[in-house]
């Protein structure tokens, strides 16, 4: 499994709406600032890897759309009063598929993850399996700023092959604990200064990121 | 094809918090829903005012009738990994514990502990193909090798804000869930604690394939045509190698919407002629979003093995338009299901069942 464009989408609240005009020209109309974060990120991304194809977009959280969460109980269920669209059964989270692939994208498959820090790998095992009906995997960690973090959507695409130079990756059995908040950052990092092998660890798995040079 | 099965299963739902019982009375007379912040609700017979501690009975009961029903060795649980689909989680905690608001991962891991199982456990949201979601990433896991067993669960437990959201979305009947009927006025939600214990060890009924897609005609409903519904179907059938004419039984997605039951109706009446035979559970249960699929197998397969076919609560009048007529129940020989299920965020999902040997 090959991996692409680890793309970090980092944001002060206030740079969200610049960002989301910057990116796609407009504004991202009646969309919460969660859903609006994952698609700056994520199409960041999938320009960035030059890839095509069916895509799979499995996008990964711990706190989810916290804020809207908040905002929702906050007001409408305690008064009896219905609430608004996208703020409640988790919607913004699982929303990424559906809008990128209004974007032309060929979008197979989207599902959101709830994982705690040290899960990560899964993200890789799954993105895996994807490969089998998708030709590219688009894998996000997405969270809203909270405790002086800025806003985060950090990505990458995975794909079976590729025609320009990528990172290989596969299972190992040992490396450096990573976390689901930096483990593509740590890619990216590395990507930007490569020696040797990455390795990364988190629960129950290790994986080992490689220097590919296509054969194309 | 896969080569998984359905080892085991359990359900609370509406119908009761036990599969048995919940199963006869599917066959049964159909009874009329609940009610929630003034709206028909489907909700599990079990009365305690504290959230959680209703959820952990809940959860507690069914995994002692899942358990009792898998007989896997004790220790085999330690290790078992649980993939849990919800929308919701517990947000119905939230709603009077606020401001704290517990992540969704805790939740389930606090609902992998009352079933024992104590391998990874994976919070997963594709709002109400959450639980085919998780049932697929078990699939995975299986194929892989990692695993020979993996618990899924559908979880949907009682919350104010779901109803709000659809209630101001105009999603809910004001009486009761008619799916495929010509008076449906929109679908009733429900709750539920599906459980699917899944394996690579042979079973009465084989996962065959698990189709995904994606419609990105709005967020909040399918296309009109029911295009990638039936893509979706035909891809789980292709997956399976099948053939239309292989087809016994399509449990439907059909919630009483006036459009989403339309849609799948067309993409239905797009690939079958004539159609199989045709069961929606969400009548009877109510929509349970994201537990829909656990919970929907669990009564779907416990209707089966009594060989009926599941009647459709809420059909009664025969709408042109539709131009289906879901089942009344009749008894039946079964052995290839396509079993549909669809959400808000344009996820589309087909599982493929056939009964092994």
């Amino acid at each position: 499994m090959l991996l692409l464009a680890p793309t970090l989408v980092n944001l002060a609240p206030a740079e969200l709406a610049d960002a989301v005009r910057t990116r796609f020209g407009s504004e991202l109309r009646r969309l919460g600032a969660f859903t609006q974060l994952c698609q700056v990120g994520a199409q960041a991304c999938i320009e960035a890897s030059g890839t095509g194809g069916r895509l799979g977009v499995l996008l990964a959280t711990e706190h989810g759309a916290l804020t809207a969460t908040r905002a929702a109980l906050d007001d409408g269920p305690r008064r009896g009063e219905p609430t608004m669209p996208y703020t409640f059964i988790a919607t913004q989270t699982n929303l990424a598929g559906a809008l990128l692939a209004r974007r032309s994208h060929d979008v197979a498959r989207a599902a959101c993850l709830y994982l705690e820090a040290q899960d990560w790998p899964w993200l890789l095992r799954i993105a895996r399996s994807w490969l089998a009906q998708c030709e590219r995997v688009a894998v996000g960690w997405v969270e809203e700023a909270a405790q002086g973090e800025p806003h985060r959507s950090h990505w990458c695409i995975f794909v079976r092959e590729a025609a320009a130079p990528a990172i290989h990756c596969a299972p190992a059995g040992a490396g450096t604990a990573a976390t689901t908040g930096d483990w593509i950052a740590r890619v990216a990092a590395w990507r930007n200064a490569p020696g040797g092998p990455l390795e990364l660890r988190g629960s129950g798995q290790g994986w080992r990121f490689t220097s590919h040079q296509s054969s194309a | 094809m896969s080569g998984a099965f359905v080892r085991a299963t359990a359900l609370a739902s509406a119908l009761g918090p036990e599969l048995g019982a919940a199963t006869g009375r599917l066959l049964g007379e159909p009874c009329a829903p609940q009610t929630l912040m003034g709206w028909p609700y489907r909700a599990i017979p079990v009365e305690d005012s504290d959230w959680r501690r209703r959820a952990q009975t809940i959860a507690r009961s069914v995994a002692a009738a899942l358990r009792r029903s898998a007989g896997l060795p004790a220790g085999h649980w330690a290790g078992l990994p649980c993939l849990v689909g919800s929308s919701s989680f517990s947000i119905g905690a939230s709603e009077s514990e606020y401001p704290a608001v517990e992540l969704p991962d805790a939740f389930c891991r606090t609902l992998a502990q009352c079933f024992g199982a104590g391998g990874p456990v994976i919070a997963m949201n594709t709002a109400c193909t959450s639980g085919l979601s998780a049932l697929q990433a078990a699939l995975d896991l299986i194929e892989e090798g990692a695993f020979s067993d993996v618990l899924v669960l559908g979880a949907e437990f009682s919350n104010r804000l779901t109803v709000a959201g659809f209630a101001g979305l105009e999603l809910l009947s004001p009486t009761r869930a008619r799916p495929c009927d010509r008076e449906r006025d929109g679908m009733v939600l429900g709750e539920a604690l599906g459980a699917v214990l899944v394996s690579a060890a042979p079973a009465e009924w084989r996962v065959s394939a698990l189709a995904a897609g994606v419609d990105a005609a709005s967020v909040t409903g399918p296309a009109p045509g029911g295009e990638a519904m039936a893509a979706t179907m035909r891809s789980a059938m292709d997956q399976a190698r099948w053939q239309p004419g292989h087809v016994d039984l399509i449990k439907l997605q059909a919630a009483g919407s006036p459009l989403s039951d339309l849609a799948e109706a067309r993409a239905v009446r797009a690939l079958f002629t004539p159609p199989p035979k045709l069961a929606s559970l969400k009548g009877a249960i109510g929509h349970t979003l994201g537990a829909s699929g656990p919970a929907e197998l669990a009564l779907l397969l416990g209707a089966l093995a009594r060989g009926r076919v599941p009647p459709t609560w809420g059909y009664e009048v025969y709408d042109a338009e539709i131009g289906l007529a879901p089942s009344d129940g009749a008894a039946g020989e079964v052995r290839r299901v396509l079993f549909n299920l669809s959400g808000f965020g344009g996820s589309v999902m087909t599982l493929a069942l056939e009964r092994a040997g």
